[in-house]
């Protein structure tokens, strides 16, 4: 037990031996419902074809190999560009996301103004309804802006349903940013907009990144039902749509399918991976006296 | 440069009322203490002055120029924060220089004040560091020294003392009356602490429910108050009350009956008194031992030893508060045991039914001693 107790332990961190082996238990349990899918769907591209529909159905996979991994970018020439299109799709939803919430977001945390609580309320009740609720009506927007069959067909409607939460996600964290800051910015003659720029966004920093990251990952596997509602050219199909070639009129290449879906997650948990690092929280140490 | 006026200034928030009718003249290099319980007005008053808050209503008046509707910087005037409010993100130098940053000064010139600033507060080896790595104290001259970079008239400190520990706020106390003498600045200073308000100001202001309740320097504040208010918020423990009644007024003071005693208290008489009942004001530290001109029994309950001095607190009939009395040393008293105690007239304060003073015949002059001459 040597790992999880020792002396320096705190007594209310002490566990028995049979409460630390329960906490395991539930993480596992918690964890294998989480990833099974992964972990079957990654068995999967590894196995060949024919192994996917034998009896006795083996879940481990006999002489497995990456090979999947190699033939679907033959099978599916157009699969990178599929990959560049989500990433470019989320990119941009994710920037116009930021450009619209991080003033918007103080403004709400900073001000007090009427109608204000309305509004939060308002954008609170647009996340209630998911895109696919809304997707007629979208559909005839989009047609009569003449979006229909662009990337901003996917773009916008994707930052749109994203908006709200992100306001909320900022907004918390903006308002623990002590409110004294603007005041002694205000006595030293900084304008609003030089409080917001030297003062604010650096210290929202963390809070950003985090609103960044949730709206890029969010933009990333939101798209599927825009994609599929208000596009049908081929050169602009992310990833969930560009799935669909590996289905077959015959049949479905299942291994190769499962090999593109880790492939197009991957330079999604690349970037987070190192977006991550910025994650440092304790930015408004010593701001004032807590 | 630096003279403040402030006349009849009201601030309501709402239907609430928080400051009242408030007028003051603040002389050029005066450091003045505005001191009061929590929720008197004091901060917003100081607030108002800054800039931060709307007047309700009245002047404020900097150099003979209403400033009302000017903003902090226009005001010639700096402000130290409480809670300091430093930017976190910015290093100790780039938190002095920020005012000189906003209005676009030269870099040489940035480097020149702020190292001076640096230099003034102790901090020259601590420039590059982030506030977070910083004590209180040391934060708290950065806050300073964000204030004095910038060469304002008038420095307004909000409480800036209350979040350090006693020997550093003791510490803090000296520099700033120090850095007061240096820069011959107007400083107004809000604390609620009593100390800090008799240990550094040049003339308190004593507020109450919005009101001013008294003006003036520290001492006269102790030896003369105004009203029961002032008597019973400047000294500490808190000068005991005592119920009389008025038997005759002459030339020399007022005579009272306390406890079937007959008083001659040295205040300044008035009519109609004759027959009423007063408060007797006196001071714990103005209590001795033993027979004296005015005499009461007590039984100590609480006696609470402080090396430096000893302090009792007794229970009278009919009445909420303890009679408190301070002796100095470490003096022989025992709970629960009656005791003899006696003060003078000559220390005594008269206060009327409506809580006024009848003003003492003090000599101030003559309760602050001369320097002494060290003989060569």
């Amino acid at each position: 037990m040597a790992l999880f107790r020792n002396d320096d332990t705190p007594m209310i961190d002490r566990y028995r031996w049979w409460e630390i082996i329960g906490i395991y238990a539930g993480i596992f349990v918690f964890l294998f419902f989480m990833l099974s899918p992964f972990i079957e769907g990654f068995l999967v591209s590894l196995k060949p074809l024919s192994q996917l529909f034998s009896t006795p159905y083996s879940f481990w996979p006999e002489n497995g190999s990456f090979k999947a991994y190699f033939t679907m970018w033959e099978s599916v020439p157009g699969f990178a560009r599929y990959i560049f299109n989500s990433f470019l799709i989320s990119t941009i939803a994710t920037v116009i996301v930021l450009l619209l919430v991080v003033p918007a977001a103080y403004a709400f945390a900073r001000f007090s103004f009427r109608g204000m609580g309305l509004v939060l309320a308002a954008f609170l009740a647009v996340s209630m309804f998911s895109g696919a609720v809304l997707l007629i009506p979208l559909f005839r927007l989009m047609r009569t802006l003449g979006m229909l069959n662009t990337y901003w067909a996917m773009i916008v409607p994707g930052a749109a349903f994203l908006i709200p939460a992100a306001i909320w996600l900022l907004r918390t964290y903006m308002m623990r940013i002590p409110k004294e800051l603007n005041e002694a910015a205000y006595m030293d003659g900084a304008s609003q907009f030089y409080t917001f720029r030297r003062v604010i966004l650096p210290i929202a920093r963390p809070g950003i990144i985090v609103v960044a990251i949730m709206t890029f990952i969010g933009a990333y596997s939101q798209q599927f039902v825009f994609a599929l509602t208000f596009n049908s050219k081929t050169e602009y199909m992310p990833l969930p749509i560009g799935l669909f070639a590996y289905f077959g009129k015959q049949e479905v290449i299942w291994n190769e399918l499962m090999a593109a879906s880790f492939v197009g997650i991957a330079p999604a948990l690349i970037l987070i991976f190192f977006l991550q690092r910025y994650l440092v929280g304790g930015l408004t140490a010593g701001a004032v006296k807590q | 440069m630096g003279q403040l006026t402030l006349k009849d200034i009201v601030k309501r928030f709402g239907a609430i009322e928080v400051v009242k009718s408030v007028s003051l003249d603040v002389n050029e290099g005066e450091f003045i203490v505005f001191v009061g319980p929590s929720g008197c007005g004091k901060s917003t008053l100081l607030r108002m002055i800054a800039g931060l808050e709307h007047t309700t209503s009245g002047d404020i008046v900097i150099d003979g120029k209403r400033v009302n509707d000017l903003a902090p910087v226009k005001r010639g005037i700096a402000m130290v924060f409480q809670s300091y409010a430093l930017y976190p993100h910015m290093s100790v130098f780039e938190n002095i220089a920020f005012p000189l940053r906003v209005e676009k000064a030269p870099e040489a010139s940035i480097r020149e004040k702020v190292e001076a600033a640096a230099k003034i507060l102790h901090l020259d080896q601590r420039l590059e560091q982030k506030p977070g790595m910083l004590s209180g104290g040391q934060r708290q001259r950065v806050a300073i020294g964000r204030a004095i970079v910038r060469e304002p008239e008038i420095f307004l400190f909000d409480e800036p003392l209350s979040n350090l520990d006693a020997a550093l706020r003791a510490d803090m106390r000296i520099e700033l009356t120090r850095l007061h003498k240096q820069l011959g600045a107007t400083m107004i200073y809000v604390t609620h602490d009593q100390v800090e308000a008799m240990t550094m100001a040049d003339r308190i202001v004593v507020l109450h429910a919005g009101y001013i309740s008294q003006v003036g320097p520290p001492l006269e504040l102790y030896h003369k108050p105004q009203n029961t208010f002032v008597a019973g918020f400047i000294g500490n423990p808190r000068m005991n009350m005592l119920p009389v009644t008025c038997t005759g007024v002459t030339d020399q003071g007022v005579e009272v009956d306390f406890n079937g005693q007959t008083l001659l208290i040295p205040v300044a008489g008035r009519d109609g008194i004759v027959g009423s009942a007063l408060s007797l004001g006196i001071r714990p530290e103005h209590i001795e031992i033993g027979p004296g001109e005015a005499v009461m029994t007590i039984t100590p309950t609480v006696v609470e030893r402080l090396g430096q001095q000893t302090i009792g607190y007794a229970a009278l009939d009919g009445q909420d508060e303890n009679f408190c009395l301070v002796l100095p040393g470490s003096r022989g008293i025992a709970e629960e045991q009656p005791l003899q105690v006696s003060f003078s007239t000559a220390d005594c304060h008269l206060f009327d039914a409506g809580g006024q003073a009848l003003e003492r015949q003090v000599d101030l002059a003559a309760m602050s001693l001369p320097p002494v001459a060290v003989p060569a």
